[in-house]
């Protein structure tokens, strides 16, 4: 039986889904993939099965021709929540023709610094920033530079569903973003949005980027990023952000890191300021939650 | 193409500035148009500290300007990109404060505050951080985080067929840019105009939104004020601006003003004239002017003048022929 903290957060879940069966980022709103994917991971496997099915549904309904899917219902575009959508099939154990069209989009789409412009100006020492511009990696939207977050939730995906369809490359790609977020390393040691050099004035790294860019790296040997784990700790024991907070505590504990379990807090809903992906987060990287969904467990 | 020009362009490209397809751009300033007919009013009203009675400053220069907000929702957009510290990124939480008591006072049938920082997602721990939470009354029960909010389509903003905006900001009567007087290290100067960036939503365009860094900073910064700009207002905190590498890493850089307008172009012209830089040099503000005066005889200065609060902003070694002679 799960404490107040999980249990809390799990109970506000279920009662802030849509009608349409997505969750928003804040109750009242309309659905987003985002949020509603975070609120899946975070029920799947606690006796919801219908409303995750319902979730399900609508987001299968998000599904572009291209294979991407758009981040609501509003936006008829594809984006890096394609990722998301691969994560959630991969975990319900679908894997058809419409999931490998997802795999498809996400093996065309790199980052647009990776071409022949920028590639030279590094070479030629012209770019002000100190930067590796040599990797793939994945942008927010096709056809943009590489972050470290669409990087870190493609390669969740992908490594899902490693050794199966189009396994060459996609280990390749899975490599290859591994390496451009170990390459985009701040020099404080964990990670900001991406860009840990401008002007050659190094940038801090934040406790949210750190937590995501170490799922992102899950799998790799601690040693190629010696002290990261122990950065997010100690981000993890004094940042104020909630949200830090909870994507530190899924990121360590992903990493076998033994996370001191979080007070047995009830969720304290704030009616509609209450932040939907906060609560799936944090009842994620519980000691009982489902963090271990994020893990690249069974990749060669 | 210079190698100083290539290394600025490149590197902007890297981090999302420019797209390789903008250099052309930059080589060639647009030609500076009149603007629109007539002249734009834009009050310079001294503030020398934060613990000034900002409402009655604010009071005062949106009286010169003839804002009339009666029974409008109100929207504030203040810059709270990033948190650090050292130093003044963010729109100081006094100037937000007292804009909120001034419009209230003015009658406006509602006004909310949003924003969508473009670095980092916890908008609130932010907030926090940059002490708006404890210093504006009821904060969180007027705060919308742009970057998550519901959309809606626009047509044919930056040669897409459609793009989306929050509609908390579609549905806002008025929407007054609350910026931060700040030098910028691929714009020039970061004012009233590049504010609306964080009106752009994250879930939708990421964090950074680097979509609007592939049209073009001048470009997005023209785009969004073509598309906002007819109902908006700006309030551009000059107290403490920032100075060097805008607009995250510079230092702090006294002014002692509040600088406001409803031609948001005039009024980022004249906060240009502040600081030290040529408003006329700046590639967005070429850009935009027929939407808004940038010569000064078109520019009726209300409150002070600009020589009597002129104080030169510190520039980064590539805008450093900004300088106003």
């Amino acid at each position: 039986m799960a404490g107040v903290y999980l249990e809390s957060r799990l109970q506000f879940l279920r009662a802030s889904q849509n009608a349409d069966g997505g969750w928003a980022y804040f109750p009242g709103k309309g659905s987003w993939l985002e949020p509603t994917s975070y609120a899946m991971l975070a029920l799947h496997g606690t006796g919801s099965d219908a409303s995750l099915d319902r979730a399900w549904k609508l987001v299968r309904s998000w599904q572009l021709p291209d294979g991407s899917f758009q981040p609501g219902g509003e936006v008829k575009e594809g984006t890096w929540v394609t990722a998301q959508a691969l994560t959630l099939a991969s975990i319900r154990g679908v894997n058809d023709a419409s999931v490998r069209a997802s795999v498809d989009w996400l093996l065309g789409v790199v980052g647009a610094e990776h071409n022949m412009w920028t590639r030279t100006g590094s070479f030629l020492h012209l770019i002000k920033a100190r930067l590796d511009v040599s990797h793939e990696g994945w942008p927010w939207l096709a056809g943009n530079a590489t972050w470290i977050e669409p990087t870190a939730h493609t390669l969740t995906a992908l490594k899902k569903i490693a050794g199966g369809y189009r396994a060459a490359e996609v280990d390749r790609r899975i490599r290859d973003g591994e390496d451009l977020i170990l390459s985009r390393r701040c020099t404080d040691g964990g990670w900001n949005y991406g860009t840990p050099n401008m002007l050659y004035v190094d940038l801090p790294s934040f406790p949210e980027t750190t937590g995501m860019a170490l799922l992102g790296i899950e799998g790799r040997k601690e040693r190629e990023f010696a002290g990261a784990l122990d950065l997010a700790e100690r981000f993890r024991a004094e940042t104020k952000s909630s949200s830090g907070k909870a994507w530190l505590q899924l990121a360590l504990r992903c990493h076998g890191r033994n996370v001191a379990a979080p007070v047995e807090s009830a969720w304290e809903s704030s009616g509609p300021s209450s932040d939907v992906m906060l609560a799936a987060l944090e009842a994620l990287g519980h000691p009982e939650g489902n963090y271990k969904l994020f893990r690249a467990e069974g990749r060669a | 193409m210079n190698r100083r020009k290539f290394a600025l362009l490149a590197g902007a490209a890297v981090v999302g500035a420019y797209g390789g397809t903008k250099l052309q751009k930059v080589q060639k300033p647009a030609p500076l148009s009149d603007g629109p007919a007539g002249q734009s009013a834009v009050a310079i009203i001294r503030a020398r500290s934060y613990s000034d009675d900002l409402a009655a400053r604010m009071l005062e220069g949106i009286r010169q300007c003839g804002l009339d907000v009666r029974g409008q929702r109100v929207l504030l957009k203040p810059n709270l990109v990033e948190f650090d510290p050292a130093t003044v990124i963010n729109t100081n939480a006094a100037v937000i404060a007292a804009a909120v008591e001034v419009f209230h006072r003015l009658g406006a049938a509602e006004v909310q505050i949003g924003e969508g920082p473009g670095h980092r997602r916890d908008t609130l721990d932010m907030a926090d951080d940059a002490r708006y939470r404890s210093t504006i009354p009821k904060f969180e029960r007027i705060f919308t985080d742009l970057n998550r909010d519901d959309v809606s389509a626009v047509k044919g903003f930056g040669g897409e067929p459609e793009f989306y905006f929050p509609n908390t900001v579609l549905g806002a009567d008025l929407i007054v840019s609350l910026a931060k007087m700040k030098t910028h290290h691929w714009a020039g100067a970061t004012l009233s105009m590049k504010n609306f960036f964080g009106v752009v939503p994250g879930s939708v365009y990421g964090w950074p939104k680097n979509k609007l860094h592939y049209y073009g900073i001048p470009e997005s910064i023209v785009a969004l004020n073509r598309l906002f700009g007819k109902k908006s207002f700006a309030i551009v905190d000059g107290v403490v601006g920032m100075e060097g590498n805008g607009p995250i890493q510079g230092t702090p850089k006294p002014a002692g003003v509040l600088v406001m307008g409803s031609d948001l172009v005039a009024v980022d012209a004249t906060c240009c004239r502040i600081m030290g830089i040529d408003p006329e040099k700046v590639n967005y503000l070429r850009m935009a002017a027929d939407l808004g005066h940038v010569r000064p005889g078109r520019i009726e200065q209300r409150g002070e003048t600009i020589a009597s609060v002129r104080t030169n902003f510190a520039l980064i070694d590539d805008f450093k022929d900004l300088r106003l002679a």
